[in-house]
């Protein structure tokens, strides 16, 4: 037997989410497909390829205020910032589920990000499976699929008149509604998926470091940042403070290695100062630095970067290409 | 192992340690010595740190950055640090007044390893503001004198007035067994002593590599010529140590800013045998 729950049923549900927490789900605004928090279940974008941004967001956002400093009398106090609702992520395909379990490993090793925690520990992710992958996609080949539940607490995969519900966490179960009923049912196969010859990456990565593949890459490449902004698992940080009319604030917001002057220290020094170096290190960070440290690669396979890439920079084509390469220089 | 960052405590690590100002000096006409306390006096006597670490000092309202901490532990006079004047956060610290309330996150980063190091001669190299992280090293060292061996200093500078720690030299030079020697790039009328890059005195006084550890800091050219020097006078890389700087902007290793390939400075470093750096996949 399979967990169901109707299309009226998930609506009523969905409904009683958006009075209890703050939903934020795939909507449309100018003309973009993005997760916003959402008032009217009307609003929400079931049936979609891939949102145009990920939801790393919910979680990392673009700009957070870290703390505050408080100044009264002569005496300084911190108040940090704290996560103080819970939240509900739906609609996210597998990718992104992979993407932020991905982002769990910096952020929450030891000493742990307390604010990314909170909001982890907040969120609770009902995700949808990808039925139509773009034609960018290669999830596969990353480790992950268009079906597959292992980083979600819920997913829902459509069939007949309503959804086949998968709780996989503790926390999917628990905020489950009592309309899911036991249903004989049978889940539709998932979409094939274009594979990149991604086997055995980190270890070939080692090999073609000085290769002059990496400046004639970035020969093209405008640094202009979208690759970082659109992917999940780019999680590089910038720390500032605001002062606004006595108010001062630590933010923290997104930041990426293809910026010119990343690494520049106080005096002007640079230590990766050329265009070839940085692209090299965004791709080193993801396919060998990342698996070293982590166990994972640092990519998803939405293919996110590929399509907003204004000159064509195609991480499946440096995985080939660095493949051929190891090849040519042997080991 | 002493406590790290954030771990064992229940703390934010991104909060940092309420301190005061409560000391400034001018050591060069660019670099200025500040002391700073802990407002929390629990915290103050548990602040454990190792020559080597840094902490990352804030101007509220501008910003933070790292800085190598250049006090000792066993002296609790407060925790001092050389800033020197070169952005828009050293600037705002440069302006505090003794008083101000300012914020400490650390101590990060390994430390150099001293123990390891009892019985052998040491030879310390290093330019301008690259003394600072080797300031706690000397002074530990001569604290612990009889446990080393020979103690050679090099001390470079732009200028006389440049020489960061000067205030202390007497001290250094009066311990036993300890010669220091410094040079400038350019004199003035009242210099008496040595015009001459500091690689070039490294190869004049030519210091043994017999049972020694040499460890250096300073600007990354110079850096490179001591090396070289160094390895000349028949150094191999595990005896030659120094202290990386990075852009960070954590310390915590999760910022992604300070990583020379697969090795990030704030966690894995600052401090490095050239043995380890020779080593790494990127080459800085």
């Amino acid at each position: 037997m399979t967990r169901f729950i109707s299309k009226k049923d998930l609506i009523t549900w969905l409904e009683k989410l958006i009075q209890e927490r703050i939903l934020i789900a795939p909507t449309t605004k100018n003309g973009l497909l993005l997760f916003q928090p959402v008032s009217e279940v009307e609003d929400i974008v079931l049936d979609f390829q891939n949102t145009e941004l990920s939801p790393k967001e919910c979680f990392f956002s673009a700009t957070e205020t870290l703390f505050a400093v408080k100044r009264e009398d002569g005496r300084t106090e911190l108040v940090p910032a704290t996560v103080d609702r819970d939240t509900v992520l739906f609609g996210l395909h597998p990718c992104d589920a992979m993407g932020m379990a991905i982002n769990d490993k910096p952020f929450l090793a030891e000493p742990a990000d307390t604010l990314y925690g909170q909001h982890r520990a907040r969120t609770t992710l009902i995700g949808l499976p990808c039925s139509k992958p773009t034609t960018e996609c290669f999830c596969t080949s990353m480790g992950g699929g268009p079906h597959d539940p292992t980083h979600l607490d819920v997913l829902l995969t459509e069939a007949e008149d309503g959804y086949i519900v998968q709780a996989v966490t503790g926390k999917g179960e628990e905020i489950l509604p009592s309309s899911v009923v036991e249903r004989e049912i049978v889940s539709p196969p998932p979409p094939s998926v274009e594979p990149v010859p991604a086997a055995g990456i980190s270890e070939v990565m080692e090999r073609v470091f000085e290769a002059p593949y990496w400046s004639r890459l970035a020969d093209r490449c405008i640094h202009c940042n979208i690759c970082a902004y659109v992917c999940p698992t780019c999680y590089c940080f910038d720390v500032r403070d605001y002062a606004n009319g006595g108010r001062i604030e630590r933010v923290r917001s997104w930041e990426s290695c293809q910026s010119p002057g990343f690494t520049r220290i106080a005096g002007g020094y640079d230590p990766r100062s050329s265009k070839g170096a940085r692209l090299r290190q965004r791709f080193y960070h993801k396919l060998r630095y990342f698996p070293q440290e982590f166990g994972a690669l640092g990519c998803v396979g939405c293919g996110r970067c590929i399509r907003a890439c204004p000159v064509n920079i195609d991480i499946r084509e440096v995985i080939s290409d660095v493949q051929k390469l190891g090849a040519k220089i042997g080991t | 192992m002493f406590r790290s960052w954030g771990q064992k405590l229940e703390h934010n690590p991104f909060i940092p340690y309420l301190a005061t100002l409560k000391g400034k000096l001018d050591l060069t006409p660019d670099i200025k010595l500040l002391t700073l306390e802990l407002d929390d006096p629990g915290l103050r006597d548990n602040f454990d740190y190792r020559p080597g670490q840094f902490a990352f000092l804030s101007a509220f309202g501008v910003g933070e950055a790292p800085f190598g901490i250049v006090s000792v532990p066993y002296r609790k006079q407060g925790l001092e640090f050389a800033v020197r004047r070169i952005g828009t956060v050293t600037r705002a610290l440069h302006e505090l007044e003794p008083g101000a309330s300012t914020g400490v996150r650390g101590p990060f980063g390994n430390y150099f390893p001293l123990e390891e190091y009892r019985g052998k001669n040491m030879i310390i190299i290093g330019g301008g503001i690259g003394m600072a992280p080797l300031r706690p090293v000397i002074n530990t060292i001569l604290h612990h004198r009889p446990d080393y061996g020979e103690v050679l200093i090099i001390n470079g500078a732009r200028t006389p007035q440049d020489l960061v720690f000067a205030p202390e030299f007497n001290l250094w030079r009066g311990a036993p067994g300890t010669t220091l020697e410094l040079t400038v790039d350019r004199g003035d009328e009242e210099w008496e002593g040595r015009v001459a890059l500091v690689p070039d005195v490294v190869k004049e006084l030519a210091p043994s590599p017999q049972n020694a550890i040499a460890i250096t800091c300073g600007p990354p050219i110079m850096i490179r010529f001591v090396l070289q020097r160094l390895k000349e006078l028949g150094f191999a890389d595990n005896q030659i140590v120094t202290t990386l700087e990075s852009k960070m902007k954590c310390g915590l290793g999760k910022c992604a800013r300070c990583n020379i390939g697969d090795k990030y400075i704030c966690k894995d470093g600052p401090v490095f045998t050239f043995e380890q750096i020779s080593g790494f996949m990127e080459q800085f």
